[in-house]
């Protein structure tokens, strides 16, 4: 077998190996273009961005906003799950309720909630509560929204099964219910941390004045796409590992689905 | 249970939200006519009426509300063609597929708000930067959509039109195309509401004009009635344009 | 005719409809119906579609009261589950789908009230009882419907009571896993003195199964009339073979065909329900 239709091979049975070759393409584009066709106050090669990345984190606050950033972004995931948990079993579990309340919570999950983030900030000041709470806003109905569904899903035969052996309704709850809801409950989380991101990250870039709003503002007028690039790409970072944890567990929990 | 406990139970459900929102406004009403709420962080609620109309009446929401539908019209329309035309041609083969669908998907997972300030530092604060974050976010569901749609035809569709000797465009035509439209008109309408939303955020952050934008001026000059209002329009414009979408959607999936 | 042996269950004078008349849906499910099943013995309940013979087995279960009629256990009257005394085995799947086929098992006895003790020794009798002792760990969805009805029947076995109700247990299965299914149910089923009520809507099932087999009319029914099928139990797979066995086929075939005609008909008058 030739040398090229060896290689071929290799690539074919490996898609991860290709996607590989894709992101390293990527960033090679990205780092000839920054080098010699654009413009360096407008684009830094990553070679650059790397390397500085010392620089960045020796910057006088960056530290102290990365580090407010992420515990923001915790503190707003654990209220959601906490506050999502209680009014999805609340709602779910009675049929009145969920006739009741589910279309309002609809409503409100279908509004385009970044329009009220500066009463967000006049409300809850320019710290850490204003961006919790837009986190929370934003990441508490997809955990209400799944954790109902996952409850009414349940198939009505599988409640009379459990009946006929004589369950009680509390063992039909921790034993019928409760386990069946927990895949619902992962995949919930999981778009419950893509919302807080959304939230919290959201309200950091609105707020100039602190944070890693004042430094995203700070770099662009300053032309340092340098800084900027690197602070960007640190976000991104923390979010996809927040966005992975929260996959793997429900990868994890979920796993008698089969649908 | 029988149809007349049934119409009982929802009747109840009704008055339940019914009673529900009359309480809300109610307490907003008593809370900054009585309770001596500060109306610097709830305006009474007649007052943002009478700013509502004031606002429609004098027409002064136009220029703010050309510039976002011209911003949102743009980024759709590029994502959009992008999107499909990019989908489709991944989907032609499995191992495109692969290879670049979790690729897609990764990348829609990250906030890619976060990259609205690098867009404001290549095209200034002005409707070139909010064009590119809402074609940037917009495109993936549009993209993913579109692999999907094409790229998981039923197998017996295609051997069925095969063995009756269909070419490659009746193919598509007639098989690949009516199959794939369903799920991709879905993601249309992700990538419109998703961009509509992308461009609002970033013209709050960081925008000269837009809707969001006055949203915003508004809040930094204290004139909390005034921008209640504009919050209602924009949540109502952007609530028709979704109800827009859907039924477009559903009417364009029944043919 | 009525069988030997004492009365476990006492059928009197049940009908049952849902809803009102007068209201958009309103069903007669059950005319005027009264049985007698013995102790220990298979009683079959056949007939067309919504001729309310699995409307008469959740009654007989308790997960049903009638809107007319009483229904007793021994001298107990019927109006909720009794675990104790009556088991199921039902068609669809019910087993839980997050649970392995032994976790399966021993939840059912820990809704019983079962002593924690005695779980794992009664789950694996009962599992290897009827043969998935190679699979006790697997999961639902690993296992073939066959398998999954088997582990269903293992469930409702280690719960130990005196009557157990299966309602069509084998319907979604294949013919062949049904012959193989049949056969082995008899034979585990001899071995124990369980009183049993097995609704079907095979013929053939009926008969290979059964001590006695009642033919419901079309609805709303009631029992038209009940063939006995004298043959010791554990049946033997030539039995299907026998002229005996064609007979009471035929003497089935007679009496439900007419019924399953007015059935179709009743549910094309009836138009396409969603």
């Amino acid at each position: 077998m030739s040398a090229t239709a060896s290689v071929r091979k290799t690539f074919l049975r490996h898609p991860a190996l290709a996607r590989l070759c894709v992101i390293a393409a990527l960033f090679l584009l990205w780092e000839i273009a920054a080098r010699w066709w654009v413009d360096p106050i407008f684009l830094s090669p990553p070679s650059r961005v790397v390397s500085e990345l010392g620089e960045l984190f020796e910057t006088n606050g960056i530290p102290a906003a990365l580090r407010i950033t992420f515990w923001e972004l915790a503190v707003a995931f654990a209220i959601s799950v906490a506050i999502g948990l209680v009014v999805g079993l609340a709602v779910g579990l009675s049929r009145f309720s969920n006739r009741s309340f589910m279309p309002i919570i609809l409503l409100l999950y279908g509004t385009p909630q970044v329009t009220i983030l500066p009463l967000f900030i006049l409300m809850f000041g320019i710290g850490p509560a204003s961006k919790i709470a837009f986190g929370v806003s934003h990441g508490v109905f997809p955990i209400v929204v799944t954790i109902v569904a996952g409850v009414q899903n349940i198939k009505p035969i599988l409640m009379v099964a459990a009946r006929s052996m004589g369950a009680s309704r509390w063992q039909i709850f921790r034993w019928v219910i409760f386990p069946h809801m927990i895949p619902s409950f992962f995949a919930g989380m999981r778009l419950g941390m893509t919302g807080v991101l959304l939230g919290v990250l959201l309200a950091e870039l609105y707020v100039s004045a602190a944070g890693i709003g004042y430094f995203t503002t700070l770099f662009t007028q300053n032309f340092d796409p340098t800084r900027l690039l690197g602070l960007i790409s640190v976000l991104a970072a923390m979010a996809i590992v927040l966005n992975e944890i929260v996959r793997r567990a429900e990868v994890h929990f979920g796993r008698w689905r089969t649908d | 249970m029988s149809s007349r406990q049934d119409r009982r139970d929802r009747l109840a459900s009704r008055a339940v939200q019914v009673g529900f929102l009359a309480a809300l406004m109610a307490l907003w009403y008593l809370g900054t006519a009585y309770w001596g709420v500060s109306p610097l962080l709830l305006p009474n609620p007649v007052k943002v009426w009478h700013e509502l109309a004031d606002i429609l009446g004098s027409g002064e929401y136009l220029p703010d509300l050309k510039v976002t539908l011209g911003e949102l019209a743009i980024a759709f329309a590029i994502s959009c063609t992008s999107g499909i035309t990019l989908g489709y041609l991944i989907s032609r083969s499995q191992y495109a597929i692969r290879v670049f669908e979790p690729l897609l998907a990764g990348v829609y997972s990250v906030p890619i708000i976060l990259f609205l300030p690098l867009y404001v530092l290549f095209f200034g604060l002005g409707p070139g930067s909010k064009i590119a974050i809402g074609t940037s976010i917009s495109f993936f569901p549009i993209v993913l959509n579109t692999i999907a749609g094409f790229g998981y035809v039923d197998k017996i569709y295609v051997t069925a039109a095969r063995s009756m000797g269909a070419s490659d465009f009746q193919m598509f035509r007639h098989v690949l195309l009516p199959a794939a439209l369903p799920v991709i008109l879905t993601g249309l309408r992700i990538g419109f509401t998703v961009a509509l939303l992308s461009i609002l955020g970033s013209e709050t952050i960081a925008s000269l004009a837009g809707l969001g934008h006055r949203i915003v001026h508004l809040a930094e000059a204290m004139e909390t009635a005034r921008m209640f209002a504009y919050i209602a329009f924009a949540v109502a414009i952007a609530a028709t344009l979704n109800t827009l979408t859907s039924s477009l959607e559903r009417r364009a999936k029944r043919q | 005719m009525s069988a030997a042996g004492d009365v476990a269950i006492s059928v009197r004078n049940v009908s049952h409809q849902f809803g009102e008349p007068g209201d958009t849906f309103h069903v007669r499910a059950l005319a005027d119906t009264s049985l007698d099943i013995a102790r220990g013995e298979l009683l079959c309940l056949i007939g067309p579609s919504g001729c309310g013979k699995s409307t008469l087995l959740n009654m007989i279960g308790g997960l049903l009261v009638p809107t007319a009629g009483t229904v007793h256990v021994g001298d107990k009257a019927v109006r909720a589950p009794l675990p104790h005394e009556i088991a199921f085995v039902f068609q669809e799947n019910a087993l839980f789908p997050w649970c392995s086929v032994i976790e399966n098992v021993k939840l059912g006895m820990v809704f019983q009230g079962v002593p924690k003790a005695e779980h794992e020794p009664r789950a694996r009798r009962s599992l290897e009882a009827v043969g998935l002792k190679d699979f006790i760990n697997h999961y639902p969805a690993q296992l073939s419907g066959g398998m999954r009805q088997r582990a269903a029947l293992a469930r409702a076995l280690s719960l130990e009571t005196g009557i157990l109700l299966m309602d069509e247990p084998f319907g979604a299965l294949d013919e062949q896993t049904r012959m193989i299914l049949g056969e082995d149910l008899s034979v585990l089923l001899s071995r124990t003195e369980k009183t049993i009520v097995f609704v079907t809507h095979s013929l053939g099932e009926a008969v290979f199964l059964a001590d006695r087999v009642a033919v419901f009319s079309a609805r709303p029914g009631t029992i038209k009339e009940i063939i006995s099928v004298d043959e010791p139990h554990p049946r033997n797979p030539s039995f299907v073979t026998t002229e005996k066995f064609s007979q009471l086929r035929n003497r089935l075939y007679g009496l439900l065909h007419d019924e399953i005609r007015k059935a179709v008909e009743q549910s094309a008058m009836a138009g396409p329900q969603s």
